[in-house]
């Protein structure tokens, strides 16, 4: 861990996260993690432990106060705005336990809207959605808007939104906090579906359960990481 | 980003919120409507005034005495041009005649025993009456005890129209004098073009013998009429070269350089000197008064600002979602500075016909020709959009600059 790998998707290299909010206060004191490619980890902890800033920081957004982020061998710490934009739109994929669809849009829409970012034209944009929405199963509520689908389905949505640009890496943030536990179990099947098919991904929760469908679990605890635990299937 | 796909996402907002969205456009719309109706309605006003001062006598020049220090119409009273310079005036080449003009007080006008007050009479010569402009009748004759009235005089001042061989007598503080009607004319001939507006009533006399304002005429050597106001009448292809050898003599051979106090200077002035000044005097009105119009259209401006504001802040959270997905700051800017423009652009497309409408009313009323500028419409739509973008500046930058960690978590 920490040594910078050719096939690590992610690398963190001693990375520390400091606010100023009115006192000096620290989310992350040093972490070094990496994340290889196709393998599918979980952070662990508590709240306040800092495990959401780790998952802001690898999404490009936030930058670390200290120490390097790499995901996909571009360093974020000396990216630009505009650079940590297009790596969030192109090389990550985010899933958040809200669901953080827009209300406006369709499900086609919103499952396009990071290849809008990205450049892609119009035609191609819907047809890719389209399919994306059919492989987790709601080819049949393309032009719903997330008001008219259950929790489940929105998370779907977002999951195929985050697929959208065929991003390096996965990164969820509870996924299943927002859902029954029987939907809970449906989302975790297709992030489970989705490593088996070689994406690599990144999952932050506070649940045993949920975290122990990951290859590992990273358990963090006030902002350091405590011990990783390897999970053998 | 997709220029298409903004325009989708902007317009959508706007429609989402559709009876804000519609009040803060008719804000611009009366913004917009505002400066276009004066504006439309200035230039109306303008180009009927030089419309009907071109058309009457380009080729006039008119001579007359002006306060050194005023532009514009001001004109000295003092009877300085003698008849010897109508005389030398007349020799001028390209000149086809002069016709001087004086007025004289007057207290009343007796017309069939009814008596109405007048400020005076004018006193000309009767090459003043042209057949271009008699109604009915023909001129006076010098010397004689006839009058010319105008159609004002003749159908609006006395109970009974005034017609051809009737007889009026007219009232002074020293003698009356008992006139034969033998013309109606509208306008005369030489007038200067800033009197024609309003049409009041005007009695003409023959000069010889009613009118008295006597000086010595330096040239002459002897004691003459003189009159504070000329007017050259010249060979329409020569105006300009007959307005520079008449102000020549003006400043080198005129009894009136000598009789004209100082302070006064003596000048040749064209309808199109006069046109061009009044559609200054015109122009500057309508600058005010549209300058006065575009604080509605600032009030608009803001009313675009602060609803994008309520809008940023209520869209924080999808601000940050489209972050997330990859939305530069460009991109966030982008969107909402269009969807300000789009509100802008509406309360123009809206505000310009309705602005053209009410102008067009105005000029009904004023009973003056509708002048369309189609640059305005141009300029009207430009505004709007600019409006937009200004007003859309702030807003925009603010939710560009939304943190999208913060907006994630915003409920």
């Amino acid at each position: 861990m920490g040594q910078a790998d050719a096939d690590d998707v992610v690398t963190l290299t001693d990375v520390r996260k400091t606010y100023d909010l009115g006192g000096t206060v620290q989310a992350l004191g040093g972490v070094s993690l990496s994340l290889p490619r196709g393998s599918y980890t979980a952070v662990m902890g508590p709240s306040g432990s800092g495990k959401s800033t780790l998952l802001n920081l690898v999404g490009g957004l936030d930058t670390p106060s200290e120490g390097r982020v790499t995901v996909g061998g571009r360093d974020l710490s000396t990216a630009t705005e505009a650079e940590r934009a297009a790596i969030r739109g192109s090389r990550v994929g985010f899933v958040f336990q809200t669901f953080n669809l827009m209300p406006r849009l369709t499900a086609v829409e919103n499952v396009a809207m990071p290849l809008v970012f990205d450049g892609w034209d119009r035609s191609r944009r819907r047809e890719r959605a389209r399919e994306l929405l059919s492989e987790v199963g709601l080819g049949n509520r393309l032009d719903h808007k997330p008001t008219e689908l259950s929790g489940g389905q929105r998370q779907r949505v977002a999951i195929a939104r985050a697929l959208a640009p065929d991003p390096e890496l996965i990164l969820a943030d509870e996924p299943t906090g927002n859902v029954d536990t029987e939907t809970g179990e449906r989302i975790m099947g297709l992030l489970g579906d989705l490593h088996a098919d070689g994406h690599t991904i990144l999952l932050v929760t506070h649940e045993r359960r949920i975290a122990e469908r990951a290859e590992r679990i990273v358990h963090v605890r006030d902002g350091v990481v405590e011990r990783t635990e390897e999970l053998i299937d | 980003m997709d220029p298409r796909e903004s325009f989708t996402i902007a317009a959508r907002s706007i429609r989402s919120h559709k009876l804000r969205s519609a009040l803060t456009v008719i804000g611009v719309v009366i913004g917009i409507a505002s400066v276009v109706a004066f504006a439309t309605f200035g230039a109306s006003v303008e180009s009927e005034i030089v419309g009907s001062i071109s058309d009457s006598g380009a080729n006039n020049v008119y001579v007359l005495g002006q306060p050194a220090d005023e532009e514009g119409f001001e004109q000295a009273l003092q009877p300085v041009f003698t008849e010897y310079d109508i005389a030398r005036l007349s020799e001028i080449p390209g000149v086809e005649a002069v016709i001087p003009r004086g007025s004289i007080p007057a207290n009343s006008v007796t017309h069939r025993g009814e008596t109405v007050s007048i400020q005076g009479a004018t006193a000309t010569t009767p090459a003043a009456v042209t057949n271009e402009t008699l109604v009915a009748g023909r001129s006076f004759r010098s010397g004689a005890d006839e009058t010319v009235l105008n159609r004002a005089a003749a159908e609006t001042t006395f109970e009974g129209n005034v017609t051809v061989g009737d007889e009026i007598t007219v009232r002074r503080t020293d003698e009356t004098w008992n006139l034969t009607v033998v013309g109606v004319v509208n306008g005369t001939a030489g007038e200067l073009p800033v009197g024609n507006f309003g049409p009041q009533p005007q009695f003409y006399v023959p000069a010889d013998p009613y009118y008295q304002a006597v000086v010595e005429s330096p040239g002459a050597n002897a004691r003459q009429r003189a009159y504070p106001q000329l007017t050259v009448v010249a060979v329409p292809a020569e105006t300009l070269a007959v307005t520079e050898r008449v102000e020549t003599y003006l400043r080198e051979e005129s009894d009136a350089r000598h009789l004209a106090p100082s302070g006064v200077d003596l000048v040749a002035r064209t309808s199109g000197d006069f046109a061009e000044q009044i559609s200054d005097v015109i122009q500057q009105i309508t600058r005010f008064v549209t300058g006065i119009a575009v604080i509605a259209l600032v009030v608009g401006a803001i009313g675009i600002a602060n609803i994008m504001l309520v809008s940023v802040t209520e869209r924080t959270r999808e601000i940050g979602i489209m972050k997330a997905v990859g939305a530069r700051n460009r991109d966030v800017m982008e969107l909402f500075l269009l969807e300000a423009t789009l509100l802008g652009a509406v309360g123009a497309v809206l505000g310009l016909p309705l602005g053209l409408a009410v102008g067009w009313a105005a000029t009904r009323y004023a009973e003056v020709g509708f002048a369309f500028a189609p640059y305005w419409s141009a300029l009207a739509v430009l505004v709007g959009v600019l409006v937009g973008v200004v007003a859309g500046l702030y807003p925009a930058w603010r939710a560009a600059r939304v943190d999208p960690i913060d907006a994630l978590r915003y409920e």
